[in-house]
């Protein structure tokens, strides 16, 4: 991976990475709310089988994943783990917030223990609103996601640099 | 029927064979176990700190609070509509259950009564909630236990319940659909029609669940003569639903103090009870109760009457002074609103009785000298949702 | 079909065909009457006050030093499903509804609003603080709900949770939420806050700071419709 570190990689071969890593997300779920269960309904249910856009939807652990996803009330309690679980997974990854609680804090938006927006703790690349989202709307939020990746200059991506919030 | 004959008696012998079990004598170093706040078989965030001696545990100690809203909070400064809104998202699984006795309690303190339409229709959607919250447990615990076939099969089923819901209310997961003095909207057309077979399909479900799940010999072996709660204990801890009546408890809010509002007296069915008080006699009852309500519901499709589903309220809605509690039997187990009404456009306070919050408070003393799987069956079995415990 | 017991008013609201004429006589529930005096035999001077809504509800409040014996008393009784236990605060919240306090009023030029009067609920009260707790009785088919005073300066009562063990992690969130403390409680600490949490969020002079930087946009809801409010409701 010399050339990708070096930003020095063919865009043909470029183009092929990111369509092999686009259709292999490995998503870790971190089921939290309401959410959690339409998380549920889109990737472990025969009816809306997230397995054929390319989503594995069942790694062991946040250090096998590419993508998490944040589904439900983040509180203030529970921010360092939501920050620890990001600092574990192997890079690149991503992020997609599912739900207005994750996206703003949603219902919550004057309640004294909940984070307004896990935005505040983690970069998110796809924001899903709904309370909750359809199983339909995670799904459109992952093809989002596909297409950024698609998109994506690796080299940009592994450079390494910390991404500042905010 | 009660199965305990000397509750004190038995409830002492249990903690003393507890004692027992656990081997204090031969003192091995202890270890602390840290399950959670994430952790593949909860729903959401529960964490537990078990202090273990070998393969057993001493003491399990739940860590609440990841999860923690501030409803009660919350509700101090929303209008009587607008909490209706928020609390469909106590137990998300049963949204329509959780607005039902808030309603009712609002209902009581204006003197104010649904039409008999607007009371089938709450019951029929209660009851479909129940559906929706337990055909999802049935499926979730033989997850937890390592049968992963089951959960596919709930969640596949579940939408037929989800589908009926969606199209009377217009939501799938949190409808909003009461309102006080009545319901939002009547039912559309052909929905009754649909609901029947959506019910023939849960019902042939539960069947499926209990060849496939149930009656399997490993699950068996990992739920039985594990957990045992008596009844005493249970009463103490203010257990309530599904977990009570399988202590032998035989006591069902929607039969034995069912507040006005709700139909359950216009339909036959039955309120099943279990002895034994262990994990299975958790899911068995539970299993017996899907059926139940499916009956509930395809009977009261049958009755429906015609009418208005809303009564004559003013459009803003002032209740007057006074305080009142109302609980309804919900998919797990008592919940109530304690609702202190100042006469303003908000409660001056309510406070939130949840079932789950008190499930799970019996956890420690469970627990205690049980082997470290059988934590997971213990706590898949009490069922609860995040949301309900830390509110 | 069953009604709801009449709440001593007569109702403007209900519909035609559900409007019952209830006779404004006081009616008497004799069962939740026998059990108040039963309450009352075994806790003597105990009790300081109590109501009845017949075929409904019984509150029943005690004083400080009888809280625990109220408890026994009850579970003697045969009142042996814990509900819960919680208090209530009875201040009137100096922020209102739109969480804007006196100073963002005097600030922004309205007048400041006067303090409304301390009015307690049901079975009466002299504090600011009530602890409120429910029992329930499985073969009678009855609750009673207790409520206790506590006094500004010792905001402490007896623990529950050697009668009563779910009142242990009602008790502790109690605390976190109104800051009392209970003695011979086997474990005190936070339940549901973070350890370093200022404050306790249920007493009404706990701000919710969300409010106070942006008002409630949801506020219109309770503004007439123009023209409909008239015919319909007491709109304001």
């Amino acid at each position: 991976m010399g050339l990708v570190e070096s930003g020095k990689l063919p865009k043909p071969l470029a183009k092929l990475l990111n369509i092999s890593r686009k259709y292999s997300i490995w998503a870790y779920q971190w089921g939290l709310a309401c959410c959690a269960i339409e998380m549920g309904a889109a990737f472990a249910s025969p009816r809306y089988d997230v397995m054929r856009l390319g989503v594995i939807p069942f790694p062991a652990s946040p250090r096998q994943a590419d993508l998490v996803v944040i589904a439900g009330t983040v509180t203030d309690k529970l921010a360092p783990a939501v920050v620890r679980l990001y600092e574990q997974m192997p890079d690149p990854k991503y992020v997609i917030s599912m739900g207005s609680c994750a996206n703003c804090g949603g219902p919550y938006w004057d309640s004294y223990s909940v984070t307004k927006g896990v935005d505040q703790l983690i970069p998110v690349d796809v924001y899903v609103p709904g309370c909750p989202p359809r199983p339909e709307a995670l799904l459109e939020g992952i093809i989002l996601l596909q297409e950024r990746i698609a998109h994506e200059d690796m080299a940009e991506r592994w450079k390494g640099e910390p991404i500042v919030v905010g | 029927m009660t199965a305990v004959s000397d509750p004190q008696s038995v409830a002492a012998l249990a903690a003393e064979a507890v004692d027992n079990r656990v081997n204090l004598d031969f003192e091995t170093e202890g270890m602390t176990l840290n399950m959670g706040p994430q952790h593949p078989a909860t729903h959401g965030t529960l964490r537990i700190i078990a202090r273990l001696d070998g393969e057993q545990v001493i003491s399990a100690e739940p860590m609440c609070g990841y999860m923690h809203r501030g409803y009660e909070k919350l509700t101090e400064v929303r209008t009587y509509p607008q909490i209706n809104a928020l609390i469909n998202r106590i137990d998300w699984l049963g949204s329509f259950a959780n607005e039902v006795p808030f309603i009712l309690a609002a209902e009581k303190l204006m003197d104010v009564e649904a039409p008999p339409r607007a009371q089938w229709i709450r019951t029929i959607l209660f009851e479909m909630s129940r559906i929706a919250n337990i055909s999802l447990f049935l499926g979730d615990f033989g997850l937890q236990l390592g049968g992963m076939t089951a959960g596919f099969y709930a969640f596949r089923d579940r939408e037929w319940v989800l589908n009926q819901i969606e199209s009377a209310t217009g939501g799938r997961f949190h409808p909003n659909f009461d309102r006080i003095g009545g319901l939002k909207d009547d039912l559309p057309k052909g929905w009754i029609d649909s609901s029947h077979t959506a019910m023939d399909k849960l019902l042939a479900f539960c069947d499926e669940l209990e060849d496939l799940l149930v009656g399997n010999e490993i699950f068996q072996a990992r739920t039985r003569g594990i957990g045992v709660i008596p009844a005493e204990t249970a009463l103490s801890y203010g257990l309530s639903g599904a977990n009570l009546r399988a202590s032998g408890v035989d006591w069902d809010l929607r039969r034995d103090n069912c507040p006005p509002g709700l139909v359950y007296d216009k339909a036959d069915w039955k309120v099943w009870t279990h002895p034994d008080g262990d994990c299975f006699a958790r899911t068995w009852v539970r299993l017996q109760e899907t059926r139940e309500a499916a009956k509930i519901v395809k009977q009261l499709l049958d009755t429906i009457p015609s009418g208005p589903v809303m009564a004559k309220v003013p459009r803003i809605i002032k209740v007057p002074e006074g305080e009142a509690y109302v609980a309804t039997e919900n998919p797990l187990g008592e919940m109530g609103y304690y609702v202190v009404s100042k006469g303003d456009l908000v409660p001056f306070r309510v406070k939130i009785r949840s079932a789950s919050f008190n499930n799970i408070s019996i956890v420690p003393w469970v627990a205690r000298g049980a082997y470290v799987p059988d934590l997971i069956s213990i706590l898949g079995s009490l069922y609860f949702i995040l949301g309900d415990i830390d509110r | 079909m069953r009604t709801w017991p009449s709440v001593g008013r007569v109702s403007q609201l209900s519909s035609a065909d559900t409007e019952t004429p209830e006779a404004a006589a006081p009616q008497i529930d004799e069962a939740r009457e026998a059990v108040l005096a039963e309450v009352t035999a075994r806790l003597g001077e105990g009790v300081v006050g109590s109501h009845i809504r017949p075929g409904d509800d019984l509150w029943i409040r005690v004083d400080r030093a009888n809280w625990v014996a109220a408890a026994e008393a009850a579970k003697a009784m045969g009142y042996r499903f814990f509900d819960f236990l919680s208090a209530i605060d009875w201040l009137p919240s100096p922020f209102g509804r739109d969480m804007d306090s006196q100073e963002d009023r005097i600030v922004s030029g309205a007048p400041a609003k006067e303090p409304e009067a301390m009015v307690q609920g049901y079975a009466g009260g002299e504090t600011r603080f009530q602890l409120l707790a429910r029992v329930y009785s499985i073969t009678a088919g009855m609750g009673i709900t207790f409520k206790c005073d506590l006094p500004d300066d010792d905001l402490t009562a007896g623990t529950w949770s050697n009668v009563y063990a779910g009142a242990n992690w009602h008790e502790r969130e109690a605390r976190e939420m109104f800051g009392f403390s209970f003695d011979g409680h086997p474990n005190m600490i936070n339940l549901y806050l973070p350890a370093d949490f200022v404050g306790h969020p249920l007493r009404k002079d706990f701000p919710l700071l969300a409010r106070r930087v942006r008002p409630w946009p949801g506020i219109v809801d309770v503004e007439p419709m123009p023209g409909v409010a008239d015919e319909e409701g007491e709109g304001e």
